[in-house]
């Protein structure tokens, strides 16, 4: 019975006239229109893409916050590790460091000569890509969709559809922007595709996340394709956003079936997709970045590639921005 | 008991919410409850008139937010899971523990079923029966919260 009575207590503290407010089924129908027009208006017509962000700067030091436990532990953690530990790691860096040392070596007489033979061809330098180390914050928190979430954001001129990449090979693209972290789409996420080309022959495809589970797929390659277990994928370079001949996947599994005209590829992709703490943003320069150099340099304009149609590679995808003619595969 | 105070629903609620950001991963990413609509079930069936089918609402704009997903998502669900919660509260003091135990699971698989009706929607892949696993942990934290003494009224009236 007390609690009867403080139950009418609590309810006394309004104004008696206006105890309940409106009713529930009101309140239902108010709030569920907002919510469907939001729904509407962020999903079909994208006019909440400010307000996400200058809400998502209020929310940011509330993720940093608590990233805070974590964070302390790995710290301590690291703190914490042996002395022989380190020693191994220590010797295992150098020595990798030696022999990407020479490969570099290797790689500027390279890049050197490179660039002499196109200014002998006459055709556009290399692309230079600019890149920004990023740090892994959180895996994304909707189980349907395949993202991270990283620190970098417009705050470090991170723009939506650079590419992501580590150690290893191709993870994802960014997204979505936030004034100090951005979302990465992995590959394996069900709505990105990423142009590829198996390394062994040349042959251009699009591969496709999965979704449910950590593998692409590539889709629309004709039976007798000419595809082997083991096969590795690398980037086409022809989509503009992906710099060219960095790893993508390799071919674990085909399967042809006499009932479709297509093969059934899988692949497992090589970069540690879930398991790294460091990524590479990478941004080829844009368009118009490109359209402004050469408007500063008339004399590189007439071989533009746009206007040599034997260097455009034959099967581009739909979304290509601009033509990238350090593919080492471009039919000649 | 004493009266439910305001400062106590949102200290509640941004508790609930860090745990929500908290850089959760892998299995755990998979197995965790829904925080926020817990004490949000908690307060609409205790204090109903401190929070209601509005603040259940604004809660979930806030958790769209934070999973980054399309604006409006979980503050439909967790709409319609306030509504089903209130109208139903006062019938809920009748309840014995076991049963309150039933009903808040079904308030969470209701607030998971719209979500995932919503998602489709949105051309996404259902995941599998995993997904529903939330929903059992959220009652098991429920069940465990109200063992070491957490009172979320009711209980006491039918005994």
């Amino acid at each position: 019975m007390a609690r009867h009575f403080d139950h009418k207590l609590e309810q006394q503290q309004a104004p008696a006239f206006f105890v309940h407010g409106p009713s529930a089924l009101a309140r239902l129908a108010f709030f569920s229109a907002i919510s469907l027009v939001l729904l509407a208006a962020d999903s079909r017509l994208q006019y909440l893409a400010s307000v996400r962000q200058s809400l998502q700067t209020i929310i940011h030091p509330l993720q940093l916050l608590a990233n805070k436990p974590s964070q302390f532990y790995r710290d301590v953690d690291e703190y914490f590790s042996t002395h022989n530990h380190l020693l191994n790691e220590n010797q295992q860096l150098k020595q990798r460091v030696l022999t990407q040392d020479v490969a570099l070596q290797k790689l500027n007489s390279l890049a050197l000569e490179n660039d002499y033979l196109r200014q002998l061809l006459q055709t556009n330098n290399a692309l230079v890509e600019s890149s920004v180390v990023a740090e892994i914050m959180h895996v994304g928190r909707d189980l349907f969709t395949k993202k991270v979430i990283v620190n970098r954001g417009e705050m470090h001129k991170i723009a939506a559809g650079y590419a992501v990449v580590d150690a290893t090979g191709v993870i994802g693209q960014v997204t979505r922007t936030y004034p100090l972290s951005s979302e990465v789409t992995l590959i394996t996420d069900k709505s990105l595709a990423i142009p590829v080309q198996i390394e062994r022959n040349g042959l251009r495809a699009i591969a496709f996340g999965h979704g449910r589970d950590n593998t692409l797929d590539l889709p629309y390659l004709p039976a007798n394709v000419d595809v082997q277990q083991g096969d590795k994928l690398v980037t086409s370079g022809i989509d503009g956003v992906y710099p060219a001949g960095l790893a993508v996947a390799t071919v674990s599994h085909i399967e042809i079936t006499p009932d479709s005209p297509f093969a059934r590829i899988i692949c497992i992709p090589t970069g540690g997709i879930e398991s790294h703490r460091h990524v590479l943003i990478v941004s080829i320069p844009s368009v118009e970045a490109l359209q402004k150099k050469a408007m500063d340099n008339p004399d590189k304009l007439k071989t533009d590639p746009i206007e040599v149609p034997t260097k455009v590679p034959a099967k581009a995808p739909a979304k290509m921005q601009l033509n990238n003619t350090s593919k080492p595969h471009a039919p000649e | 008991m004493h009266p439910s105070k305001l400062k106590f629903v949102y200290l509640s609620l941004f508790c609930a919410y860090i745990f929500l950001l908290l850089p959760w991963s892998g299995f755990a990413l998979k197995i965790k409850p829904d925080f926020m609509l817990l004490v949000l079930i908690f307060w609409l069936i205790r204090a109903p008139n401190l929070c209601n089918i509005g603040s259940a609402w604004f809660v979930g704009l806030f958790v769209d937010l934070a999973t980054g997903g399309i604006f409006g998502q979980y503050a439909l669900a967790y709409t319609i899971t306030a509504f089903v919660a209130v109208s139903y509260q006062r019938r809920l003091v009748l309840f014995n523990g076991t049963q309150q135990l039933f009903y808040v699971l079904l308030l969470l698989l209701i607030s998971q079923v719209i979500l995932l009706i919503l998602k489709t929607f949105s051309g996404a892949q259902f995941i599998g029966w995993a997904y529903f696993i939330p929903s059992i942990t959220g009652v098991l934290l429920w069940f465990i919260a109200v063992t070491s003494g957490l009172n979320t009224g009711g209980r006491f009236r039918g005994k």
